[in-house]
């Protein structure tokens, strides 16, 4: 049996990032707290800060016409191979290619955009730091939002989507736009997600639907779209897929960042697609992918699997996904179907999921009030446990559940609340860049050992804490803290860590250890 | 390859039904499957050099005048040094020590290895020699993680695998079971050894299949492995010198924990730098000299404790690079790429295919002439003596007699 304050914190951890003690001390049923949090999320509030905002012109956001053969990947996030011009604020100001912005110029040849491989050193050095820059504002500020913003069920579902809709570009405003996307239509119908994620220039240049042109069609996006974004595989033919990248020909994006139909690139001819036969838009095609129930079916799984358990259950899914198709792929309504289903707080779903790094991290800041001096850390801490937001690891995503732990990430993560709340040194070498910003690092640029500065607010735990007796005060704080029940040797572990602490330090201590559990890795 | 794409994994190797094999069972595969385990003793030793090696500059088609044609200030010519091997190829200046064991028949050569429509992203094409995977396939486990599944997955020894790093690559991760990511092992022991951490990590799991009992017996695993790495590494400490660069240290630690007896089947390491966009000539020199010294160290090491004819190296980068150079005197991403294969096992050495084709070109950039999965298969079924077709989802063709 769960007790009601952990069906609540249970709520808080699925359909957020974790409960605040205040949260708990309010104490209202899941149901209300449910209903608040789909109040709170009402409101849409775009991630966007001048630091995420990267500034140069997409115009070389746009491929170079791809002679016959030429590699279709080229685009996606391989700096070298990209037509690269100048144009970025300050630090590329002094780039010669500038004038390739200007517009053509009469009486005077063009020069040609500036490419990177065309750069100096220095060059390539400044781009890529206004380019990590940029993702390291976007990251961070996405990981504050995670743990402060009142839209908690909007930002986890943004999360989630995150991951669904997985998507890998060099360019930073092209990341944060789609982002963006998602986070405004997270929780309204799948149909305007899905059409309006596919008209998004980052999934149209990852999955190289810039290229898909009537004479030589390119099936990158309606695969995936197919495979990972709606029906999963096996229920599709590779004739259907041929059949669909044709209905998406045409599909790409201009210089300012916006979707483009480009007419002449249309394969406007008859296309027979799942069994229908017409001369369908791409648009068409989204919509007969959402008439199969086993879209609605897809989709309800993978948000079982995360919001619920890694083990999906039938008997579960099969009314949300029913429901889901009835209503129009309405996510708020079946988001309340789940979370109000009574077998959503069965201890076999409580406690029970491994949290990925970025929800360990926002779980710890938004639980005790984290705030790091410099934010730096929270990249270097992502990369080290195997999840760095923006930086998915291909189309498919973050695998998730038992994938994120081996013997090195485990040993991160139990380390982690000690440098965090109480300055011990985080030390890691990091492998290369993930996002080909920068792979040749040194191992110095790579190495981070250092204390990393922090504040934690602990006042609103001990006031959680403040009718309890010293004696129960650690099994009072684990019921708090972790989702999975203490083992008793731990709760003797944690009494005798603060009995040995000084009392002004008792309280971090057993928050600490506590933190420190392999208990605490589970939500 | 799309028929095989990613819904393998769940349907021919052991998916995670194997986690409700009763325990006795266990015992029995354990017999059954000692050999196997074993592999005679031989291990793999992958090297990773990260960043996209430029082959042609390491490997020299020499005597080809597409070669300097393509490469005007770039291409090394041959009064530079350029170390002769056979079919008018020759090693880089920089690689006398590698040219010492390709004399001495302990070194192979693997030219224009790659994989169909490659991809030039740094990031995916390491995603996919890792995963050992198609480029239309997205895999989350790493060739040598499910090598680590299949070839013992109820060995509680996370030290079967070993990466002397700081944290785990892909290609070391199954799905059941994980290599060990270890700078060094004292060091590694050392955070194994923090009171908190050590009193958690003595818990026993309770042996369900819980979540929790996962994480407890991962932590155990560790923490024993630790013990064992940290008290077996003690045995042998090296008296060769290494090149003092950090990848000389990782490989002297490679040597040394293989010298202890250490029963690791597979170990991991990466020399990164290789991107030569710009001013490739010096960088590139550097690095190859480092490579060469250090492997050259590693080999002595091994050969004096007589552990070199059971270890195999396998020298591999995510792709190679355009056969042209760029206005910067670099060379931008570009394909097919050798591979180096070390070791006193080998069958076959010397260069072992055909040099570069320079004249059939696909965009500029080499054709691949070899699938690295048949490498992976002939690594995985004639050395190891592993399930190459289970492990890679696909049967590749073998390369015969190579190991």
């Amino acid at each position: 049996m769960t007790t009601t304050q952990q069906q609540l914190q249970h709520l808080y951890w699925r359909a957020g990032f974790g409960p605040r003690p205040e949260d708990v001390a309010a104490g209202l049923t899941p149901r209300k707290a449910l209903r608040q949090m789909l109040r709170d999320s009402e409101k849409v509030e775009l991630l966007d800060s001048p630091q995420m905002r990267y500034t140069e012109p997409l115009a070389q956001f746009q491929p170079v016409v791809p002679a016959a053969g030429k590699p279709q990947s080229d685009m996606v996030t391989t700096p070298d191979q990209t037509a690269m011009s100048a144009g970025m604020e300050a630090p590329v100001a002094a780039l010669p290619a500038r004038s390739a912005l200007a517009g053509p110029q009469k009486g005077r040849p063009q020069p040609p955009l500036l490419r990177r491989q065309d750069m100096s050193a220095q060059q390539r050095k400044m781009q890529n730091q206004s380019i990590q820059q940029a993702f390291y504002a976007m990251n961070t500020g996405w990981l504050a939002r995670m743990a402060n913003s009142p839209a908690q069920l909007r930002e986890k579902l943004t999360f989630f989507w995150h991951g669904h809709f997985a998507c890998r570009v060099r360019r930073p405003d092209a990341a944060l736009h789609l982002n963006n996307t998602i986070r405004q239509l997270a929780l309204g119908k799948f149909s305007d997600l899905l059409l309006a994620v596919s008209k998004e220039p980052a999934m149209l240049q990852f999955l190289n639907n810039q290229q898909n042109r009537k004479q030589r069609p390119n099936e990158n996006f309606a695969r995936e779209v197919m495979e990972l974004f709606t029906m999963g595989r096996g229920n599709y033919s590779e004739t259907d897929v041929k059949e669909a990248a044709r209905a998406f020909t045409g599909w790409g994006y201009n210089a300012q960042g916006e979707f483009v139909f480009r007419e002449n690139q249309h394969d406007d001819g008859s296309k027979t697609f799942l069994g229908r036969t017409g001369n369908f838009t791409g648009e068409q095609v989204l919509a007969i992918i959402l008439e199969q129930p086993r879209t609605a079916e897809f989709i309800a799984t993978k948000l079982y699997r995360f919001f619920v358990n890694d083990t999906p259950n039938p008997a579960h899914i099969q009314p949300l996904a029913q429901a889901f198709f009835k209503s129009g792929y309405d996510i708020s309504a079946l988001l309340e179907q789940m979370f109000t289903a009574e077998w959503f707080y069965e201890p076999a779903n409580v406690g029970t999921r491994i949290k990925s790094p970025v929800e360990l991290l926002a779980g710890i800041k938004r639980t005790m009030g984290l705030q790091l001096v410099d934010d730096k850390p929270l990249i270097v801490f992502q990369k080290a446990l195997g999840q760095t937001l923006f930086q998915p690891p291909n189309v498919a995503g973050w695998p998730g559940g038992r994938n994120w732990i081996d013997s090195s990430s485990l040993l991160y993560r139990l380390q982690l609340p000690s440098v965090l709340l109480k300055n011990a040194e985080f030390n890691v070498a990091l492998k290369q860049d993930e996002n080909d910003i920068a792979p040749n690092l040194t191992k110095a640029e790579r190495t981070f050992q250092q204390q990393v500065k922090t504040t934690v607010k602990l006042a609103p735990v001990q006031a959680l804490l403040a009718k309890t007796p010293a004696p129960q005060q650690s099994a009072e704080l684990s019921r708090f803290v972790l989702q999975a029940p203490i083992r008793p040797e731990n709760r003797a572990l944690i009494q005798q860590a603060a009995d040995k602490a000084p009392a002004e330090g008792r309280l971090r201590t057993m928050v600490t250890s506590l933190l420190s559990l392999p208990e605490y890795q589970l939500m | 390859m799309p028929t095989t794409r990613r819904d393998f994994l769940k349907t021919s190797v052991l998916a995670s039904s194997l986690l409700f094999v009763p325990s006795f069972l266990h015992a029995l595969d354990r017999q059954g499957l000692k050999d196997l385990r074993d592999a005679r003793g031989r291990r793999l030793v992958v090297v990773q050099l990260g960043g996209g090696n430029d082959g042609l500059n390491t490997v020299i088609p020499y005597r080809n005048d597409l070669y300097y044609k393509a490469r005007p200030t770039l291409g090394i010519r041959e009064t530079s040094g350029i170390l002769a091997l056979d079919k008018d190829l020759g090693f880089n200046p920089a690689m006398t020590r590698l040219k010492g064991l390709y004399d001495q028949g302990q070194l192979a050569v693997l030219n224009s290895v790659g994989y169909p429509n490659p991809d030039r992203s740094h990031f995916r094409s390491m995603d996919i020699w890792q995963s050992g995977s198609a480029s239309d396939q997205y895999l989350s486990t790493g060739w040598l993680g499910r090598y680590l599944d299949s070839n013992c997955p109820s060995c509680p020894t996370a030290y079967n695998g070993l990466e002397v790093d700081d944290t785990l690559s892909l290609a070391m991760k199954g799905d059941l079971r994980k290599g060990l990511a270890l700078k060094n092992p004292d060091r590694f022991h050392q955070l194994t050894q923090n009171q908190f951490i050590k009193q958690v990590s003595r818990q026993q799991p309770a042996g369900t299949l819980s979540e929790l009992d996962y994480l407890y017996k991962t932590l155990a695993e560790t923490s024993s492995s630790a013990d064992y790495l940290h008290q077996t590494s003690k045995v042998y400490k090296s008296a060769v010198a290494y090149p003092n660069s950090e990848f000389g240290r990782n490989l002297k630690t490679t040597a040394e924990l293989i010298n202890s007896g250490v029963g690791s089947r597979v170990f991991y390491v990466s020399l990164t730098g290789f991107d030569t966009h710009v001013r490739q000539q010096e960088q590139q020199g550097k690095l190859l000299g480092d490579l060469s010294d250090v492997l050259g160290s590693f080999a002595e090491d091994l050969q004096k404790a007589g552990n070199f004819d059971d270890t195999l190296v396998l020298v591999f980068s995510e792709f190679g690079r355009r056969v042209s150079q760029n206005a910067s005197n670099g060379t931008d991403h570009g394909t097919a790429n050798n591979v180096l294969l070390l070791g006193g096992g080998l069958k076959q050495r010397g260069i072992l295919n055909n040099a570069p084709d320079l004249q059939n070109l696909l965009d500029g950039d080499l054709r691949h002439q070899l699938d690295f999965r048949s490498l992976y298969a002939t690594v995985l079924h004639d050395w190891l003596e592993a399930d190459d077709k289970a492990i890679l989802g696909n049967q590749f063709e073998r390369l015969k007699g190579l190991v």
